[in-house]
């Protein structure tokens, strides 16, 4: 399919999440789909314990099963988390670098934070025992190209490698620019994605000492509610999400699965401050026509939106206004996916791209978990609640995701 | 007590354990770069500050690219001499 720019969209052929709510991206949709919670409190042993009321946790991953075991000891959870997603989406792809795909044709672009919590780790080592307290391995364990860069030597991809380091939009910036890699022919087949561990107590204290995290609530699976009157701030997941992008053509010869295509995609920047929205949510706006146009499709052409809606007061308000703006008299159904996801950073725009083609194929588009009692600011938006809604033959989808910083991305997705 | 390179060796082998390397690959008299048992540049490095916390010494930048090339036993020594070195 050609958008308005005349330039190709990029076929998903292969997926692969770790974080809260499942093994696999059928998993997570179904669990989703089923008003399931990956929030919890921390358990007891975890360096979480008593610093946050909630978090959304990965699978135990031994790092020695991605990586030898050597250089299994010093590494972030974070790269681990990213290695076992991009094993998945290349075994899901069915596709073996060198054989299926020239290596200087494969690329990699990962985003994220980085290693910081095991950069945290090696802080306090140096602390008590100064120089002898930090490892060699500390830099290839921590710094935010490793993720891409340990994929690349895991499977030998040789092509354009990067790191996309905007925050929260990283994860949907990443497929955006594996899209733009296709369209500009340097690559057939790109691995994309993002992979974030926030789940340690230097960074949870940086997100509850701004109030940006949720607190007060009983249950720690009602604690993140985006869109919700008496949300009071996020819940921080950890998780890594890895797809398989490829140009069309090539995806076709040799045969690849297909769960969708990326369309479009659009980024812009608020410009306006390091963590807070522009309260009229045009930054976001922005993002989305840009989007659309790029993929060359129509606000009425969306069938589903699937929210950045972190359940903080301001983002959820900024981002209503921003949809509102858009689509006008058309609202799509909207949902965000934090509810019962948490906030995975980066990460969950590649969860967001991942769970609207299952929707679409599906044809059932899962509620936000937690919306008892929409925000006036957010009512007049078609929300997803209580149960899944028919998709009633949407044929298109947009992802949402911003980032601190002011950072805005969007994407349009086809089944 | 001056240290002897016996007792080098020894912590040597129990670092290299901890750090996960395979022994089977680890000859006294073979080297510990490629032509012997082939440690990793940042494996030879860890190794290095190992050594150096335990027995409060300091190898030279110099030093360091040449120590692929030694053998265990020459390491050893190599330690031993510094040692005595930082023991005045």
């Amino acid at each position: 399919m050609s958008g308005a720019s005349g330039a190709a969209g990029a076929v998903v052929t292969g997926i692969g999440l770790v974080g809260p709510l499942g093994r696999t991206v059928d998993e997570l949709y179904d669990a989703l789909c089923a008003g399931r919670s990956g929030v919890t409190a921390p358990p007891a042993d975890h360096l979480l314990a008593g610093v946050v009321e909630a978090a959304a946790f990965g699978p135990p991953i031994e790092p020695s099963s991605v990586l030898p075991p050597v250089e299994a000891r010093v590494v972030d959870r974070g790269i681990v988390m990213a290695l076992r997603a991009a094993e998945d989406a290349v075994a899901d792809a069915c596709l073996e670098i060198g054989r299926d795909v020239d290596a200087r044709r494969t690329a990699v672009m990962i985003g994220g934070v980085g290693g910081l919590a095991t950069m945290s780790e090696q802080a306090v080592a140096r602390a008590g025992r100064g120089r002898f307290g930090i490892s060699p391995y500390l830099l290839p364990g921590v710094l935010p190209n490793m993720a891409a860069a340990r994929i690349a030597i895991k499977f030998g991809a040789r092509g354009y490698s990067s790191a996309v380091g905007t925050a929260c939009a990283a994860g949907a910036q990443s497929i955006g620019e594996g899209l733009r890699i296709l369209r500009a022919g340097e690559a057939d087949v790109v691995l994309c994605g993002c992979t974030e561990e926030p789940l340690f107590p230097a960074f949870a204290d940086g997100f509850g000492n701004a109030r940006a995290l949720a607190s007060g609530w009983t249950d720690p699976a009602q604690a993140s509610r985006p869109f919700d009157r008496r949300r009071n701030g996020l819940v921080l997941g950890e998780g890594a999400g890895v797809v398989v992008l490829e140009r069309p053509e090539f995806a076709r010869a040799r045969g690849a699965r297909s769960y969708g295509r990326v369309l479009g995609w659009g980024a812009s920047t608020d410009g306006f401050h390091p963590t807070a929205p522009r309260p009229d949510g045009e930054g976001a706006a922005d993002a989305m026509r840009l989007a659309l146009r790029d993929a060359g499709a129509a606000p009425d052409e969306v069938g589903y939106v699937c929210a950045h809606g972190t359940s903080t007061k301001a983002g959820d308000a900024a981002e209503a206004s921003a949809v509102l703006a858009v689509f006008g008299p058309h609202q799509p159904p909207i949902s965000s996916l934090k509810g019962a996801t948490g906030h995975l950073l980066g990460v969950s725009g590649v969860f967001s791209a991942a769970v609207s083609l299952l929707g679409l194929r599906r044809g059932r588009l899962p509620a936000t978990r937690n919306l008892d009692d929409p925000d006036p600011k957010c009512a007049d938006l078609d929300l997803i609640r209580d149960s899944p809604r028919p998709a009633d033959g949407a044929k298109l989808a947009l992802v949402n995701a911003f980032g601190f910083g002011g950072h805005n991305i969007s994407l349009v997705l086809a089944a | 007590m001056a240290i002897s390179s016996d007792e080098i060796r020894d912590f040597v082998m129990q670092a290299l354990t901890i750090m996960e390397v395979d022994l089977a690959e680890i000859h006294e008299d073979g080297t510990l770069g490629p032509a012997g048992a082939d440690l990793d540049s940042l494996v030879l490095a860890e190794l290095v500050v190992r050594v150096e916390e335990q027995y409060d010494i300091k190898f030279t930048s110099d030093e360091m690219e040449l120590m692929g090339a030694l053998t265990v036993r020459e390491f050893c020594d190599l330690a031993v001499e510094r040692e005595h070195v930082a023991r005045g």
